[in-house]
């Protein structure tokens, strides 16, 4: 039993994109709720009380996106109230609050997983599917840093030969100017050098390798099955009409019956699985040191 | 993956997938579905064209070299991301696939796109992204020779391209928001993103005018020097 984190890359965009599809997918309130709760709960789970930006950025979107619904959409046959001529009617105004639910508890997923799936992560992923695409991807981020350096060097011999200074404003963007274009030639070059190089060293004439050598163990295998028996059993219910809503022109729920039911639930379990997980975890690890 | 070995069959599904197939399964999608679950198969046509791409990308014997030139295009990007409010990302992207052609230009606005959303967020958009930036690209490799021949055209291309970005992402907004499509939701996403937009434009035709001499000839001297 591994955290979370440590699973396969292909376990981990698995269930994310599990989470994240059936929210996006289906407009079931129930859902929505668990969607919009299990979100906020991982997210709080892997980063305690810190961030609290993000918390207040989400509180804020989840309001202008509540209210904006109601005040753009007149559909609806209950009317609240009129606003300026404008009628207010409590199918768009539960409408608007399922769909800001949604779409920040979505995010929050998102947040949680831009923080889990490191590019390396990804980089294992295309690596599997497009080993041209991920060399390109892992070397354009090996880019990034090395240009920044490479610039402070530029700028650094531009200086001590006397070229540019810096409380003139003119002369200093000229020699911004400069110090990029000299940025681009040397990155270039340094391309093509850098292609030379891994010709030389045979790049394209065997099969390649990764740093990480990520397989898939046991606990894979079960998160993977799990996920995909959570998913199918709740698309079924999807599938099978047993979660259709309606908003408007009045709210209608079809009957849930023993399906649908499940496939709530199943989705509640699906939304839980790293945190029971990750609890499974901390409960070993408590054992382990008591037997010390 | 299949290769497909007769070159006039691989280069009658390129066609075909990106004109025929997309839109049929756009079509059939909205009639199969009640005309509710848009963004179902929004999503499935994006991922869809950028599986192709990245198919037809690793089956093409491309050189080392213009692949490093790619990364390094494409982490200009990345980088261009962090200057404010300006986006030099599709200027790059645009002036990129002049000088490399069309499926380079798409890689690099579709690569700097996943890249910087690695900071910038990650999300359901960057499929969406992706597909808009790489098709700015695709589009102007496509057009390469009227766009570096004449300078206005070249800046219209960028403003346009600009213009159509945003009106695309508010389109999935709205998808997103309301599964739905409706034109009044539409108008006012699109009245609220009018400072996006302007920056969009903005920033492709200033960079376009500023960049597109300077790294174009650094371009050039490369593809000349080293025959790539």
């Amino acid at each position: 039993m591994r955290s979370f984190s440590d699973y396969h890359p292909i376990v981990i965009a698995v269930w994310f994109f599990s989470v994240t599809g059936v929210a996006m997918f289906c407009n079931h309130p129930p859902l929505m709720a668990i969607a919009l709760c299990g979100g906020v709960l991982f997210f709080g789970v892997r980063n305690g009380l810190s961030h609290g930006r993000t918390h207040l950025y989400f509180g804020l979107l989840f309001t202008v996106l509540a209210l904006a619904n109601p005040l753009i959409s007149h559909n609806g046959k209950t009317v609240l109230f009129v606003l300026d001529h404008n009628p207010i009617t409590l199918e768009a105004v539960l409408y608007g609050l399922n769909s800001a639910a949604m779409i920040v508890g979505v995010l929050y997923f998102f947040r949680s997983f831009s923080q889990i799936m490191t590019s390396e992560k990804l980089l294992c992923i295309t690596g599997a599917l497009s080993p041209k695409l991920s060399l390109v991807l892992s070397m354009a981020l090996r880019s990034v840093p090395m240009f920044g350096k490479q610039s402070r060097k530029i700028a650094d011999s531009q200086k001590a030969m006397g070229l540019f200074s810096e409380d003139n404003i003119i002369d200093d963007i000229r020699g911004r100017m400069r110090i990029f274009s000299i940025l681009i030639t040397w990155a270039l070059e340094n391309g093509i050098v850098t292609a030379d190089s891994m010709a030389a060293r045979g790049y394209g004439t065997g099969r390649r390798t990764q740093m990480r050598r990520a397989s898939f163990f046991a606990a894979d295998w079960l998160f993977l099955g799990l996920t995909l028996g959570l998913v199918g059993l709740c698309s079924a219910a999807v599938g099978a009409g047993r979660l259709k809503f309606e908003f408007y022109p009045q709210l209608r729920a079809a009957s849930p019956g023993f399906l649908g039911i499940a496939g709530i639930f199943a989705y509640a379990v699906l939304v839980m699985l790293p945190l029971i997980n990750e609890t499974g975890v901390k409960l070993k690890w408590k054992r382990l040191m008591s037997e010390i | 993956m299949i290769l497909i070995r007769s070159k006039t069959m691989r280069s009658a599904i390129k066609v075909a997938v990106p004109f025929v197939i997309l839109p049929l399964l756009t079509i059939a999608g909205a009639v199969a579905f009640d005309q509710k679950k848009h963004i179902i198969i929004s999503m499935a046509v994006a991922f869809f064209a950028l599986l192709l791409f990245a198919a037809g990308f690793e089956k093409r014997s491309t050189g080392t070299r213009r692949m490093v030139i790619v990364a390094v295009m494409t982490a200009l990007c990345f980088a261009g991301r962090f200057i404010p409010f300006l986006k030099p990302i599709m200027a790059l992207t645009i002036i990129s696939a002049l000088y490399l052609g069309g499926e380079a230009g798409f890689l690099v606005g579709a690569l700097a796109a996943v890249l910087s959303n690695f900071y910038f967020g990650q999300g359901p958009w960057t499929a969406f992204q992706m597909l808009a930036w790489g098709s700015a690209g695709l589009f102007a490799g496509a057009l390469a020779e009227p766009l570096k021949r004449s300078k206005p055209f070249l800046l219209f291309y960028g403003a346009l391209s600009g213009m159509l970005y945003s009106f695309i992402m508010d389109i999935w907004t709205v998808l997103w928001y309301a599964e739905d499509f409706s034109w009044k939701l539409y108008q006012s996403a699109l009245i609220t993103a009018i400072p996006y937009t302007l920056s969009y434009m903005v920033s492709n035709v200033l960079f376009l005018l500023i960049l597109s001499k300077p790294i174009g000839d650094k371009l050039a001297r490369i593809k000349i020097k080293y025959g790539i």
